[in-house]
């Protein structure tokens, strides 16, 4: 008995760390930014309390909040793509075809390059007379607009460099997934008659479905909070068009030294990030089963 | 075994408990603003080794004169800059000298190569900064809004720096008023001045019997406009030598007679006839005359790179690059950016400020006064970058290095003169002037008259420098 006890201080004494760890450098800056989000404070000063002011003002007084919010959501389109072509991708490389390793090795390699470097690649892909899209574009007769200037434009670039960087780590996920469906169901499956499309929408999608919900959950908390790729790319422009709200959040703390007024918009995001991500729970009860 | 396990266990889980506490105790200083906490612990572990330093330093603050202060006490501050490599050696050099003249000073030099701004705004919001640091004066604004830098008109007066023979302009962006920059007392002393001027690479004008700009008249818009028409090559379609750069219009704007802000700061004055016909031109030299690069252009190939391969024939730029520019393979000079009128234009700087809540503002004064001196200058003007605060020197060989490159020299004197700083240095918050950039996108692309646009957009940036600045409204 006292050996037992012994053994659950240790345990307590292990999980203390991260707890720990987790209070002082989440919870308190977190409880320390609600605090924050009722005042002005440029960060070098003590904050003054101003109520609601902060939230009254991103609601009512600034169109640029609400065009950075829907550039967001906007730019989340690529997680629905991004997410077929990586189990697109995940089917394929599931096959016994040679240089399988090769394949998967160089689909997941975007995912373990540099943001930075990748950023800048894509960038040169997307230049308007030199770009490699604009020379494809080229060969069937298409002139391709200058991406990344133009307002309709740069978004649609963004997204699809947003498809690209994800790709690779979920197919790795979905390739996870398909090799853990059970191949009695299949066969069982097959005994009934089931064809090939049949076999994956009735076995394959249900037996995954847990990834795919772990995927969308992931996918648009970090379509939500993305932002760097932004910054290098078109640095929020042109006329903010590619601005998204964390871009826009980080400018007002960082470079017009509003904390207070940026930590109000972390909230808004956050009760929003938390909203969705309910909802999604809520609803994936109708379409992931658990085995 | 299994017990060896525990026991290494406990003591890592141990060591992270207490490494979280220590943490703790600063991070939480630093997030309740206390920032005069954080600053004094930062400030003992600096001067450990002499802890009656803080002591006597602390009624020296007050005094601010360093005349009747028995020095004797070894005293050490910090120094924060950025700059590539050569400025790096430069100051290092200086440093040690400074060091030699003052032996009872110790400088440490930290030098942030990259994202200098970003991080001084982290350092500068955690309470303990270094006690002097580069002020770029696009920033000066927004720190000297929040207190962080100390006045030194007191200590410039005691010292030897002659104020009135540095440049005006130099001067001038770094004084501030409790509401705006341009006016009030003294918080930083220029490290360094470079005017923007126009170059051009001689060969391609020679080959093309084209005469030099004048380098004692700025050419006129029509002027620019008919030599840079004489410059382009076209191979069909395609434009395969640019008479004319990027257009940097804010310097444009000036030397069309326009302003950017009213002469209280309060207004948006860009949309006026002087400055949206500047700006109108700007485009129209891209878009209506080809003899500029468009941005589609400059994506493939930025200017400077367009210019150092012979693609450009004159190009706005600023004395920094004339180091870099003095490897090139071709002949280059330099002439007034054009104007419609008198010399005009804007020139850029960096300031020396010394942190408010240093605790050794004697000392930091002193490697100000040092750096931002005849000496220092000397050794920063011999590099090529910048040309001296002073003008007394500026019309020495210190300066005007002849038998280097470029061979007019003397039109960045007469450019320092003239040109006044930029407009981002104009109001603490710069939310009015990021919004005026995302919003010219349809102007540079010639969808929309510059005059319509501006005009347009008038309310709206009224309306951010109101939001950004209230203490000017008060």
């Amino acid at each position: 008995m006292s050996n037992k006890r012994k053994m659950y201080i240790w345990a307590y004494a292990f999980i203390s760390a991260p707890i720990l760890g987790f209070l002082l450098f989440a919870m308190i800056p977190i409880c320390f930014s609600v605090y924050v989000s009722f005042t002005k404070y440029s960060g070098y000063h003590a904050p003054e309390l101003t109520g609601a002011d902060n939230y009254v003002r991103l609601l009512a007084h600034d169109p640029l909040f609400w065009k950075t919010l829907k550039n967001t959501i906007y730019s989340a389109l690529s997680i629905p793509f991004g997410m077929m072509l990586s189990l697109a991708i995940a089917i394929a490389l599931n096959q016994k075809i040679v240089g399988i390793r090769l394949f998967r090795t160089a689909f997941f390699l975007p995912t373990i390059s540099s943001v930075v470097a990748m950023t800048l690649l894509w960038k040169w892909i997307f230049n308007a007379d030199y770009g490699l899209l604009n020379i494809f574009l080229g060969w069937f007769g298409i002139t391709g607009p200058a991406w990344l200037s133009s307002e309709a434009w740069a978004m649609p670039a963004m997204i699809l460099q947003g498809i690209w960087s994800g790709l690779g780590f979920n197919m790795v996920l979905y390739l996870a997934a398909l090799q853990g469906v059970p191949r009695s169901l299949y066969e069982a499956a097959e005994i009934d008659g089931a064809g090939g499309w049949q076999r994956f929408v009735k076995v394959t999608i249900p037996c995954i479905s847990p990834t795919t919900l772990y995927i969308l959950i992931t996918s648009i908390i970090g379509a939500m909070q993305d932002f760097p790729r932004f910054q290098i790319m078109t640095e929020g422009g042109p006329n903010y068009s590619t601005t998204t709200i964390v871009y826009y959040l980080f400018q007002n703390a960082f470079r017009y030294m509003e904390m207070g007024y940026a930590s109000a918009m972390a909230w808004m995001l956050g009760i929003l990030l938390m909203t969705i991500t309910l909802l999604n729970f809520w609803l994936s009860r109708r379409w992931v089963h658990y085995e | 075994m299994n017990q060896w396990t525990k026991r290494a266990g406990a003591l890592a889980a141990l060591t992270v408990l207490i490494s979280g506490t220590a943490a703790c105790g600063s991070s939480s200083n630093n997030n309740g603003g206390n920032s005069n906490a954080a600053a004094n612990a930062g400030n003992t572990s600096a001067t450990t080794n002499d802890t009656s330093t803080s002591n006597s330093s602390n009624t020296t603050n007050n005094a601010n004169t360093s005349a009747n202060q028995p020095a004797a006490e070894p005293v050490k501050i910090r120094f924060a800059g950025w700059g590539d490599p050569s400025e790096k050696e430069v100051f290092t050099k200086l440093i040690k000298s400074f060091e030699e003249k003052n032996p009872n000073i110790k400088v440490e030099y930290l030098h942030i190569p990259d994202d200098y701004v970003g991080k001084m705004n982290t350092i500068l919001a955690g309470g303990d900064a270094p006690d002097v640091f580069y002020v770029p004066d696009g920033d000066f604004g927004r720190w000297v809004s929040q207190d962080l830098l100390q006045p030194i008109d007191e200590y410039l007066s005691t010292s030897n720096i002659d104020t009135s023979d540095m440049w005006e302009s130099s001067l001038l962006r770094y004084r501030y008023d409790g509401a705006v920059t341009g006016k009030g007392n003294l918080y930083a002393l220029p490290k360094d001045i470079g005017p923007t001027v126009l170059y051009y690479n001689k060969d391609i004008f020679t080959k093309m019997g084209v005469p030099f700009p004048s380098a004692e008249n700025p050419m006129t818009f029509d002027q620019l406009l008919e030599t840079a028409q004489k410059l382009t090559v076209k191979n069909g379609d395609k434009v395969t030598q640019y008479g004319m750069g990027p257009i940097w219009w804010e310097g444009f704007v000036l030397g069309n007679g326009g302003q950017f802000l009213s002469e209280d700061k309060k207004e948006f004055l860009l949309n006026s006839k002087e400055a949206s016909d500047a700006l109108q031109f700007a485009v129209d030299l891209a878009h209506k005359y080809n003899v500029v690069p468009d941005s589609r252009a400059l994506k493939a190939m930025n200017d400077g790179q367009m210019f150092e391969t012979g693609k450009l024939a004159m190009m706005i730029q600023g004395r920094w690059m004339v180091p870099t520019y003095r490897k090139l393979k071709f002949d280059w000079d330099v002439a007034p950016l054009p104007t419609n009128g008198k010399w005009a234009g804007w020139s850029g700087s960096v300031g020396l400020g010394i942190y408010s809540k240093s605790k050794q503002k004697d000392a930091a004064y002193k490697l100000v006064e040092y750096l931002g001196g005849p000496e220092g200058q000397k050794e920063q003007s011999l590099m090529g970058f910048a040309i001296p605060s002073f003008k007394s020197m500026a019309s020495t060989d210190v300066f005007l290095q002849p038998g280097q490159k470029p061979e007019h020299a003397e039109v960045f004197i007469k450019a320092a003169q003239n040109e006044i700083p930029g407009p981002w240095t104009n109001l603490p918050n710069a939310k009015w002037w990021d919004m005026l950039n995302q919003n010219l996108g349809p102007m540079w692309e010639a969808k929309k008259p510059a005059a319509d646009l501006l005009n347009e957009l008038k309310p709206k940036i009224d309306a951010a420098i109101k939001e950004g600045n209230p203490a000017i409204f008060k």
